[in-house]
């Protein structure tokens, strides 16, 4: 098969592949988009929730130890050690409610905030309580949270009263964050935590060491006041979320929570490569339907082209065999209803062509059938059968009429042989014209060669008539040229192409005398015709003759063969 | 007063009326004792401020102190002391009872005075000797809620202070006096010099007080619980 119309195909697969192209893609990106703002406001929202779980796990856990602490100080000698000034003993006590309440420090304060007893390896100095001290007199409840750096470890710290009944003296408790404890939260909520010093230096964290050193160094440019910010870290790109460590007091550092923002958009990464793949498949079957459409849409067409060209070379006989309803079906339709009315109007035109003289016809194809005419210079032939009437009395009539054709044809072909123009049968008579519609400059020479060719044609007619056994037929031939008015006559309905005028008459009634027996003679031609047909030929003058309403007589010729 | 004068017999009667307005104050004030000052105790919202301890030092004399033969008394009822606040001289004697039927171990961790007195019921073998002046704050080792305070002074002149503020302290020799005002609550205590001769006797101190930060008696939890 040829390769199809490349235009439409490819056209109608261009538009396939970029509807579906574009809705594929237009949804990736708005999913893609979607799925994007989705994993990192439900990754804010795991931030929120881990925020808040420190604070309250932390606050929990300080509580418990303060608790703890607490009960230990109610010992009336552990009581009586705070109100006294052995600091060495009470550094021992220390230890005791340390590992009783499981707090990892336990410190003794004075009620004026001066460090008494602590249970850490070097001394402490009064500022690392101040600000609790401070806040715990303040507040109602006469306690304080906060953080502290001891040894390069981060606690959490509770400041609470040690009464005997009124406050007598404090006693910090505090545990070690650490990266176990990070480790415990991030089991919670499944988000990352690190824990810097106020210098920036990393306490403890959940983190891989190679992702813990980019958050260090990625620490300086975030901003606490963000909800989160985005940053790579080695190699894939988180959330992250830093807020200070103060617990209402002076900042001791900072907290930093993060989540992979890859790896929350993992199931949304596995969705969107189905989605491609899908719209692969979707593209492989637009190309397909495109294809097969264009297919069915140019079959037809190319078939009509084909049918189109056979009409142009005259045959008809083509239909579409086409079932289809829609509008290729009903151009289908169309081209036959024009095949049937191309070939109607060809037979008409045959028919104008049997009808009427093909130079009439093609007059009347060319100028249209309008009524009017034009006066210029015909040659008029006018023939009969001499001796019809009785023909037609002795033969039945359907052999006269065969007889009568078999006679008009012969006659017509001679006269159509000269260049004439049968303008009409009239019975048995033949009226023709040279020179009209078509002009001919020899028009009455033709007329006249006519006449004499048409002789010799019904003398071989005869011939074959005796060998038949029928009796011979005689005609009589008037030839005239005059000035007539040519064009077509009749009513708006029906009309002819004919000439009329009083020389017509006179051809007529040239005719009419052959039968003269005197003048002994087929054909009279009258003298106008012989001066325009320059006299080649045997002429014989017969005088003149009036013609009936004409007041001029008529000098008339016979030719003889 | 020239561009704007009084009315001429407003004028003339205006010396006549100070001195009189002077004469009424004077005679007034010799209408109280002399040896009274009334001290008005009120918090920083202006209300009445109760169990305060007003007292006056004399600053001309040493205080002639009379040890009372007779012992105060706290009492320990209900689990808690009663009363919360009480005031006695330098070598004053306490006794504190214990009208519960559960134990209750009485001591006192305050530089002043302390003492602790083992879980007992009943009476007291013998009186606390309060011995130096000071606040001395007593706590039950069983029951952390309870709390009293025992204000130990080293003069004779002093007083409470009722529901309605009100401290009077009577029977004062003529002279100057420092005053104190202390309360359980107080953030810092008062101190004043009155002269008792020529201040007025009514002094008034407004005094800054803190939230109580004892241990608070927990409201009995359940139905099941021991009674």
């Amino acid at each position: 098969m040829k390769f199809l119309p490349q235009s439409f195909g490819a056209k109608l697969l261009a538009l396939f592949m970029s509807a579906v192209g574009l809705t594929q893609f237009a949804t990736w990106a708005f999913i893609r988009e979607f799925n994007g703002t989705q994993a990192r406001e439900l990754i804010n929202d795991e931030l929120d929730r881990t925020t808040r779980n420190f604070a309250r796990v932390t606050a929990d856990r300080n509580t418990l130890l303060a608790a703890a602490a607490a009960t230990a100080a109610r010992d009336y000698a552990v009581k009586s050690l705070f109100a006294g000034d052995d600091d060495a003993t009470l550094a021992t006590a220390l230890k005791s409610i340390r590992i009783s309440s499981t707090a990892d420090l336990v410190a003794a304060l004075a009620l004026d905030g001066k460090v008494r007893a602590a249970t850490l390896p070097g001394p402490v100095p009064d500022a690392a309580f101040a600000d609790l001290v401070r806040r715990a007199h303040a507040s109602p409840d006469a306690s304080a949270k906060g953080y502290g750096l001891f040894g390069g470890e981060l606690h959490a710290l509770v400041l609470a009263p040690v009464h005997a009944p009124d406050i007598i003296a404090w006693m910090v408790v505090g545990f070690r964050i650490d990266d176990a404890f990070a480790r415990r939260l991030k089991e919670q909520t499944g988000i990352d935590l690190t824990f810097f010093d106020p210098a920036g230096r990393p306490l403890a964290t959940t983190l891989a060491p190679a992702v813990a050193r980019d958050l260090t160094a990625l620490l300086p440019s975030l901003h606490e006041a963000a909800s989160s910010e985005e940053a790579v870290l080695a190699g894939t790109t988180a959330l992250v979320r830093i807020r200070p460590l103060a617990a209402g007091g002076a900042r001791s550092g900072t907290l930093a929570l993060q989540y992979s923002l890859d790896e929350k958009l993992v199931p949304a990464e596995i969705a969107q490569s189905r989605q491609l793949l899908v719209a692969v498949g979707g593209m492989i079957a637009a190309i397909f339907l495109s294809l097969a459409f264009a297919r069915g849409v140019t079959r037809p067409i190319v078939e009509l082209v084909g049918h189109t060209r056979r009409i142009t070379r005259g045959d008809y006989s083509i239909r579409n065999r086409s079932y289809r309803t829609d509008e290729l079906g009903r151009l289908s339709e169309a081209f036959d209803q024009m095949s049937l009315g191309l070939a109607e109007r060809d037979r008409v035109r045959d028919l104008l062509d049997k009808n009427v003289s093909p130079e009439v016809a093609a007059q009347l194809l060319r100028d249209g059938a309008t009524l009017g005419g034009e006066e210029r210079e015909v040659t008029i032939l006018f023939a009969d059968l001499r001796g019809f009437t009785t023909l037609s009395e002795n033969l039945p009539p359907r052999e006269l009429l065969t007889l009568l054709n078999r006679y008009l044809d012969r006659m017509s072909a001679e006269i159509e042989a000269h260049g004439g123009v049968i303008d009409k049968f009239i019975g048995d008579a033949i009226m023709a014209l040279f020179g009209a519609p078509v002009p001919q400059g020899d028009a009455a020479r033709r007329a006249v060669a006519a006449a004499l060719a048409m002789e010799r044609a019904l003398a071989k007619l005869n011939t074959e008539l005796a060998a038949e056994g029928r009796p011979p037929l005689a005609i009589g031939v008037g030839v005239n040229t005059a000035r007539v008015v040519a064009g077509n006559i009749g009513s708006q309905r029906r009309l002819n192409y004919s000439v009329i005028g009083d020389g017509v008459n006179v051809a007529s009634r040239l005719q009419s005398l052959t039968r003269t027996a005197e003048y002994r003679t087929n054909v009279i031609v009258s003298a106008a015709t012989l001066r325009a047909a320059q006299p080649t030929f045997n002429t014989r003058p017969l005088g003149t003759v009036a013609v009936k309403g004409r007041a001029e007589p008529v000098e008339i010729f016979a030719i003889d063969a | 007063m020239n561009s704007n004068p009084l009315p001429a017999a407003r004028r003339r009667l205006l010396p006549s009326f100070l001195f009189l307005c002077l004469l009424g104050h004077l005679g007034g004030a010799a209408l109280l004792p002399a040896s009274v000052v009334r001290v008005e105790i009120k918090d920083g919202k202006g209300q009445p401020v109760a169990d305060a301890v007003a007292s006056l030092v004399p600053l001309d004399r040493a205080p002639v102190i009379d040890v009372p033969a007779e012992p105060a008394v706290i009492v320990q009822d209900n689990e808690e002391f009663s009363p919360t606040v009480t005031v006695v001289v330098v070598g004053g004697k306490v006794v504190i009872p214990n009208r519960d039927k559960v134990q209750h171990h009485v001591y006192s961790l305050s530089p002043a005075k302390r003492f602790d007195i083992p879980l007992y019921k009943g009476e007291m073998k013998d009186p606390v000797v309060f011995d130096r002046p000071g606040i001395v704050a007593l706590g039950c080792n069983i029951h952390d809620w309870m709390a009293a305070y025992v204000v130990v002074l080293a003069t004779p002149h002093f007083a409470k202070s009722e529901a309605a503020g009100t401290a009077q302290i009577a029977n004062l020799p003529p002279g100057r006096y420092r005053l104190e005002v202390w309360h359980q609550r107080i953030t810092a205590p008062v101190v004043r010099e009155v002269n008792v001769s020529s201040d007025p006797a009514t002094q008034v101190i407004a005094v800054t007080l803190r939230e109580l930060r004892q241990i608070r008696r927990a409201p009995e939890t359940g139905g099941g619980a021991y009674r």
